[in-house]
């Protein structure tokens, strides 16, 4: 017998029930509140909430349309004094018109490169003053955004640049966090997404370790924006 | 209606006041009361001891005793032992001969406040006390019965009574029974703070729905050398009473009582 | 450090408990701000009382079907190349762990604040190997660390204990810093030396909020943005994890995590939530080599038991954050690294009554801790299910004899012998009784009150007056059968 199996098998005499029942009484919620609960929502109070949510988890939430996207990134990059920003690789450039913009970029930005590998990947983001990405989803209930993990966006672009900018799209706005998990779970299940990690981010990184005060900025990024393109 | 009273043991040895005041008040609204006499004690020292072999002799003792005589209510003046009443179907749940009488008992027993509220509809009890004061809600009034809304509902229509909220309403005083003189370490530390927490209001009265509370607190009042006066609520309600001040209140319009500490939101 | 912190006796804790005052103070206002947070939060969720009942089910179908769900979730994470091993014991697990570190030639470990891994007394054991170094990088878990492995006393908030000025003089004297004491400073001087730490780690250790079956990828939630640092950086990691930890999938890691997040600082949720598993093809940064390790060290105790419940909790320290005996003695008092109500009953499961039980009689049973409970676990009456179990099964004798309280439970049983309790203790109090000095009003109505007892009451009279009881005459019986007899002469 496996070290596994003796170990599993102590659980089930020690809980004095047989093992593999669980096919035969799958979990079924009693109640249907994930579902439910803001699911009245329209569009404008999704965004209301996001807004309201965002702001008071200390995010800087600013809205722009794809038309004027690229301005709304320069004056982030501008206004965080900018010297080595970090983009993702990314096929959403082009989704927002953003491939030229990109292309001309002053100051020159540094790029997490898919295949350049951890160390390469990490010094560039490490030594990055602001990290421009792109999130999968935006929460309304909490101001959350939410990120898998791709080959040209790693984890921890996420974390090491000192600034941090999430792109989001107004359409992706969802209630709660339950219904990123439907999204999440069918794309895993239908193959269009294959990734080692999922982030839910809210707001900057933050601790009240030192008397209860609250000190934001502790391991990842000081500060956090999140930009909705309101026509996309 | 006939109404039996739950005495409980530290009214029986050491308040009769409080037990006259209650008898007192019950028969004003048109109780008949009578006081069981096989009755003791609820069975809490010992069961929240760790005794629980020992306490089921206790808990029969107090089934055949407050069943015994002839009632459509039980009404006692605690919330701590009136809610152990209301947990005999669990303790004796197993009990072939017990588990039947467990919930008969449970279900016609109520809290002094409660009975006074939520069943004989009274909303001002026609009291008058013209003072301030504050009142020392208790855990298990408040958690284990569920009630936190009857006494306020009652001393809010004391004519003259200005009631100064106390802070903290949530903490414990520190009695917990057994825990008051087995953990004296501790339980001081927390009626100090319980006492301190009085104090700040500036009240003259210190009321509770729980007597053993009150007997904790005040008595690190004496203690300490501070002024306080101690009442029950039963007493508080039958102070000055003018029957023409006297209102009810209609089943649609009663604050419910806050569900059992398993519906909160804290 | 193992679950005992102490090998002081209890009374001896609780002296020094209540000496530190700064400690006292602390504990009261954070308890007081999560009392305004941790309402809002969950008012603001609307329908508490069903989103309790629906994370006590998801957590109660767990335990009950653990082997199927740990089985499930380990054939998962192999499926993604991962590792799992089971450990029975806490030397097994740190063992295990300490030879993955020998066998990848690590020196660098970086941790995220993890309780199990305390529990296992891991850091010790890493520290064993020769030229290694080992960095937690949660704030407060750096802050105890860096004061030679202080022990945490909240699980939520480890260092509540600590004031700043205390850890400007760690840092200053573990680590040269010369700053003030603002916490923004300090925090981020800690920012700075950390992240250089990060930078060059081979070993990253993590605990697991929870983990999920269907996966095999675990959940950790930090606001500090530690644990996804140390996921990210280090080519190797280790999730050390409760062997109860587990969920069936993504969507009741969600309902966790809200009413983990709520419950434990008020917040919606924590500023990082995430799941993750080993790298995927094509990444970067995250762990090639990812081992899970599931611990069981005391927990199979509660399986199928009366204790089985406890299994239920989710860590989120709102049962520390009601409890008024927590707010007076504070997480030393408790002298195990599971304080508060979840420690008085989960530490005696894991290791015993003869380490613990005197825990589970420092509590009033006022039940706020079972209120307040996001996963329902009925902690106070496991409370008094210890204290049934070290009694009546054990014979355990705790403090005041066992004949008197037994005694007690004859006399409360048997309507005679109350009858003549009631008869002597007028006169039996005589000799013990005092006159004055009476500062309180409607409380000593019998004649003088007593200010020291011998036996059973003593534990009273330390601490308080007790009246003297009415003269057999003018009890409450006595008085409702006069009453009764005005009543129908009248």
């Amino acid at each position: 017998m496996t070290e596994r199996e003796a170990f599993l098998d102590s659980l089930a005499t020690a809980a004095k029930r047989p093992r593999h029942q669980l096919k035969d009484h799958p979990f079924k919620p009693l109640n249907d509140l994930p579902d439910t609960t803001l699911a009245t929502l329209n569009d404008d109070d999704l965004f209301a909430l996001a807004k309201t949510s965002s702001e008071a988890v200390h995010v800087d939430f600013q809205t722009t349309t794809k038309a004027t996207l690229p301005q709304a990134l320069d004056a982030f990059l501008t206004a965080k004094e900018a010297k080595t920003p970090l983009l993702p690789t990314s096929e959403r450039f082009s989704e927002y018109g953003l491939e030229s913009w990109r292309d001309q970029l002053t100051p020159t930005p540094s790029f997490w490169v898919p295949g350049a590998g951890r160390e390469a990947n990490i010094d560039t983001a490490s030594h990055a003053d602001a990290a421009i990405g792109f999130a999968d989803y935006l929460l309304a209930e909490s101001g959350t955004i939410t990120i898998a993990t791709t080959p040209g966006q790693g984890r921890a672009f996420h974390f090491l640049p000192t600034h941090y900018l999430a792109v989001i799209k107004k359409s992706a706005i969802l209630s709660r966090s339950r219904q990123a998990m439907y999204r999440y779970e069918k794309a895993f299940a239908d193959g269009s997404l294959t990734t080692s990690n999922i982030n839910f981010i809210t707001g900057p990184s933050n601790s009240g370790d030192i008397e209860m005060v609250l000190i934001v900025g502790v391991h990842g990024p000081l500060d956090m924006t999140y930009l909705v393109v309101t026509d996309m | 209606m006939k109404v039996a009273i739950f005495s409980t043991c530290i009214i029986d040895l050491m308040f009769p006041n409080v037990g006259a005041a209650m008898v007192e008040v019950l028969e004003r609204f048109g109780c008949e009361t009578t006081l069981p006499v096989k009755q003791i004690c609820c069975g809490q020292p010992t069961f929240n001891s760790g005794y629980v072999k020992e306490t089921q002799k206790v808990m029969h003792n107090e089934i055949d005793a407050l069943l015994g005589v002839d009632a459509d209510y039980i009404v006692g003046p605690a919330g701590s032992c009136v809610a152990m009443l209301k947990e005999y179907p669990e303790h004796l749940k197993d009990d072939p001969e017990y588990a039947a009488k467990a919930q008969t008992l449970a279900d016609k027993t109520y809290e002094f406040s409660q009975f006074v509220y939520r069943i004989l509809h009274v909303l001002d009890a026609g009291a008058q006390l013209e003072t301030t004061a504050t009142y020392h809600r208790s855990c298990h009034m408040t958690r284990l019965l569920g009630e936190r809304t009857a006494p306020f509902e009652l001393l809010k229509h004391v004519d003259g009574l200005t009631m100064v909220p106390l802070p903290h309403l949530e903490n414990c005083c520190g009695f917990g029974g057994m825990f008051s003189v087995k953990e004296p370490e501790i339980s001081r530390q927390m009626v100090d703070e319980k006492v301190d927490s009085v104090l700040s209001t500036k009240a003259e009265v210190l009321i509770s729905c729980d007597q053993a509370c009150l007997m904790n607190i005040v008595g690190r009042f004496n203690r300490r050398g501070e002024h306080i006066k101690v009442m029950h609520l039963a007493e508080v309600l039958n102070s000055n009473v003018d029957m023409d001040r006297v209102q009810y209140i209609d089943d649609a319009d009663l604050v419910p009582g806050g569900g059992t500490y398993a519906n909160q939101n804290q | 450090m193992p679950i005992k912190t102490s090998e002081q006796p209890f009374l001896t804790r609780l002296a020094e408990s209540e000496k530190d005052h700064f400690m006292q103070a602390a504990v009261a206002k954070a308890q007081d701000a999560q009392w305004d947070k941790r309402t809002a939060a969950r008012q603001d969720l609307g329908n508490w009382a069903q989103w309790r009942e629906l994370a006590e089910q998801i957590r109660q179908h767990v335990v009950r079907y653990l082997p199927d769900y740990l089985e499930e979730f380990a054939d998962n994470v192999e499926a993604r190349g991962g590792h799992v091993f089971f450990a029975k014991t806490d030397d097994e697990a740190a063992d295990y762990i300490k030879q993955i570190a020998i066998d990848k030639g690590a020196q660098h470990v970086v941790k995220s604040k993890s309780m199990v891994t305390t529990e296992i007394d891991l850091d010790k054991k890493l520290l064993e190997i020769p030229g290694m170094s080992v960095l937690e990088s949660d704030l407060a878990e750096f802050i105890l660390e860096e004061d030679d492995f202080d022990e945490p006393t909240h699980i939520v908030f480890p260092t509540l204990h600590k004031n700043r000025d205390q850890i400007r003089e760690i840092f200053h004297n573990k680590l040269g810093y010369d700053g003030d004491n603002d916490p923004q400073h300090l925090a981020r001087f800690a920012r700075k030396y950390l992240r250089a730490s990060f930078l060059q780690a081979d070993l990253g250790v993590t605990g697991c909020n929870f983990a999920i079956a269907d996966s095999g990828m675990i959940n950790l939630v930090t606001n500090e943005g530690n644990a996804d640092l140390v996921m990210a950086i280090p080519k190797t990691q280790v999730v050390v994890m409760g062997m109860e930890r587990l969920v069936p999938s993504l969507k009741e890691a969600e309902v966790l995590d809200q009413m983990l997040s709520r419950s434990a600082v008020g917040q919606k949720l924590t500023s990082y939530a995430t799941f993750a598993g080993r790298q995927v093809d094509g990444e970067s940064d995250g762990p090639e080599d990812f081992y899970v390790v599931i611990v069981d060290n005391g927990r199979s105790n509660a399986l199928g038991g009366d204790f089985e419940s406890v299994l239920q909790c989710i860590r989120c320290g709102a049962c520390l954050n009601v409890c008024p005996v927590y707010r007076h003695i504070g997480g030393h008092g408790y002298g195990s690294i599971y304080p508060g109500p979840i420690g008085a009953v989960l530490s005696p499961v894991l290791r015993g009554y003869k380490e613990f039980g005197d825990l589970p009689f420092a509590s009033s049973l006022c039940g706020a801790c079972s209120e307040t409970c996001p996963v329902k676990i009925p902690l106070h009456k496991l409370l008094i299910k210890h204290r049934e179990v070290m009694e009546n099964q054990l014979h355990m004798d705790h403090s005041f004899n066992n004949v008197l309280m037994k005694g007690i439970g004859v006399a409360t049983g048997t309507p005679a012998m109350f009858r003549m309790a009631m008869g002597v203790d007028h006169a039996m109090f005589g000799p013990l009784s005092k006159q004055a000095p009476i500062s309180t009003e409607n409380f000593i109505n019998h004649g003088g009150f007593v200010k020291s007892a011998p036996s059973l009451a003593k534990g009273w009279t330390d601490v308080r007056d007790l009246p003297r009881p009415p003269k057999h005459d003018e009890n409450f019986r006595a008085w409702f059968k006069k009453h009764k007899s005005e009543a129908s002469r009248s």
